[in-house]
């Protein structure tokens, strides 16, 4: 357990999370959470399906009150922060308005925020400005989301929160979404989003949190992540009847996936593997030893939990 | 808040369907009902002529088109849609989403009661003195806030799918039983005992008082206050309620 260490010296965390749990009839959604986010961190928040990604930031942003634990945004309630205009956020689930122009809707949000950016400059922003006078209703999936965008950075929040931002946009979009939210991040923002790409995570995140049923499973750069799965992939062909049994005890595995003449495997050590695989006696052809990417680490990591539970 | 407002009303305005039926309908409707009646022709036991007591029922009946309609199915829809959870990411105070959309079809109920009045003075001759003209339209348009509380009670309480007929039921059951459309006193015995508790009969037998030239019965009155204490309670329920549950 890790306890958060608010002394009058350090800086108030621009999310704190303490002991928070929030339970759906007999689903433990968020179990015991603790975390802390700090001024300019851009944080991926990952997880599967169920996972409590969303409920998280439910709680975060107050849609939803905790069970009980304490959520605290920069030092105040998740809806103070809001008042304040500290916080913008796009939700997955967030609707808009219909019948009324995409203008129209980004300049209701402009006149709600108290440190609201001029209309126009919102609009090119979120690339918006050529679609201005179209009906919200009539939008693709995609202009919809950027639309979602302009709504959560009308004004000069300290904290951006994405709700799995860049569903229905197609790759150029996605690249030039990631390209604007980066700005957002060199501005000094605190940047946190729930995806489901993991190569976003990867690529935009300088810091990956792991949620599996409603707990955080690992948290640091995707780097140590990938090397909290620890596993490396070995690949090879072996010629011949394959005797599977004397493979499937090689040390240190984590999978193995025989099919036809190949053979994948992932290790906690190659090294031993390796070692081990050429002591059976078999010629192993191809013979490939790679680092995970983060989804495959990702799937190690959330595997083991879900053997260890059983 | 404001700028909400003006934003509901653009919308409310736009929309050409809402705006025939709480604008133009009523004064048509009038028209039809109140249009072969003989200019002496009285409804019984009230004194009034036909086109009189019908000017008020009409007035009433599309000031509660136009905030019960106008409330209830945009709110069940914009709950489902995740379009009040967006607006609960920005500083607009939560009943501020509620307060702009009944602002709004207020807006849109005055011409809806004024068009009703203009006909029938014109086409059907009605004649009443300048403060009652004034007191009519103060009363309905104030006691349509009855209606607005129950659309947005509606609203908090209906899925999208079952927003519309829950509310044409309650629309029409209300509008006919309540004696809009017809005199509640052509009804038999059984349902004038039920019509008369009812909400639309006592709103509609404030703008009757205020045409004899008497004042509204205290019992009218008060019924309109408790059923307002009730929807409005009930409306605040389900409203902290479906926050709750985001």
């Amino acid at each position: 357990m890790v306890l958060m260490t608010t002394t009058a010296t350090t800086t108030t965390p621009v999310v704190g999370f303490d002991q928070v749990s929030k339970t759906y009839g007999d689903v433990r959604a968020v179990d015991g959470l603790t975390l802390a986010l700090h001024p300019g961190e851009t944080v991926a928040l990952l997880g599967p399906n169920g996972a409590g990604k969303s409920t998280a930031l439910d709680l975060l942003l107050g849609l939803r009150q905790a069970d009980s634990g304490t959520v605290r945004v920069f030092g105040s309630s998740p809806r103070e922060a809001i008042v304040a205009g500290r916080v913008g956020a796009m939700l997955q689930s967030g609707g808009l308005m219909d019948e009324v122009t995409v203008a129209e809707l980004v300049r209701l949000a402009c006149d709600l925020h108290p440190k609201a950016y001029p209309l126009t400059e919102v609009l090119a922003r979120a690339d918006i400005a050529q679609i201005a006078d179209r009906k919200v209703n009539k939008l693709s999936g995609g202009q919809a989301q950027r639309v979602r965008f302009a709504l959560a950075t009308a004004g000069d929040s300290d904290l951006i929160v994405l709700d799995e931002p860049t569903t229905g946009m197609d790759v150029s979009a996605r690249q030039s979404f990631w390209a604007t939210m980066r700005e957002q991040a060199d501005q000094g923002r605190t940047v946190l989003f729930a995806t489901h790409y993991l190569e976003e995570a990867d690529a935009i995140a300088d810091r990956v949190l792991v949620l599996h049923r409603g707990r955080l499973l690992a948290d640091g750069t995707a780097a140590e992540i990938k090397a909290k799965a620890g596993a490396r992939k070995v690949a090879f062909d072996l010629d011949g009847e394959i005797d599977e049994a004397p493979i499937r005890e090689l040390p240190f595995l984590t999978s193995v996936d025989i099919s036809g003449q190949t053979i994948r495997i992932q290790s906690t050590d190659a090294d031993a593997t390796v070692h081990a695989l050429y002591g059976l006696g078999v010629y192993p052809r191809n013979l490939e030893v790679a680092g995970l990417g983060l989804e495959q680490a990702f799937v190690a990591i959330t595997a083991a939990e879900e053997a260890k539970s059983k | 808040m404001n700028s909400l407002i003006k934003l509901e009303l653009t919308r409310a305005l736009r929309n050409r369907k809402f705006l025939f039926f709480s604008v133009i309908y009523p004064s048509t409707l009038f028209l039809l009902i109140a249009g072969s009646a003989g200019a002496t022709d009285k409804i019984d036991g009230t004194g009034l002529t036909v086109a009189t007591y019908m000017m008020v029922s009409m007035a009433s009946f599309g000031a509660l088109t136009a905030v019960l309609m106008g409330n209830s199915e945009r709110i069940a829809k914009e709950r489902e849609s995740g379009w009040v959870r967006q607006l609960r990411l920005t500083p607009l105070p939560g009943r501020g989403y509620v307060i702009a959309k009944t602002a709004s079809a207020a807006v849109v109920s005055l011409p809806s009661i004024v068009i009703v009045f203009l006909v029938a003075a014109t086409v059907k001759d009605v004649r009443l003195d300048a403060w009652q003209w004034l007191a009519l339209t103060g009363a309905i348009w104030a006691g349509s806030l009855v209606f607005a509380a129950l659309g947005v009670a509606i609203g908090y309480l209906a899925t999208g799918d079952a927003v519309r007929p829950i509310t044409m039921i309650t629309y029409f059951g209300l509008s006919l039983l309540g004696g809009l459309w017809m005199p509640a006193t052509t009804f038999p015995q059984w349902l004038q005992d039920i019509a008369k508790w009812l909400p639309t009969h006592a709103y509609a037998a404030l703008g009757q008082a205020i045409e004899q030239s008497q004042s509204p019965s205290s019992k009218d009155v008060a019924l309109l206050v408790v059923y307002f204490a009730l929807f409005a309670g009930g409306a605040a329920w389900l409203y902290r309620k479906d926050t709750l549950k985001a």
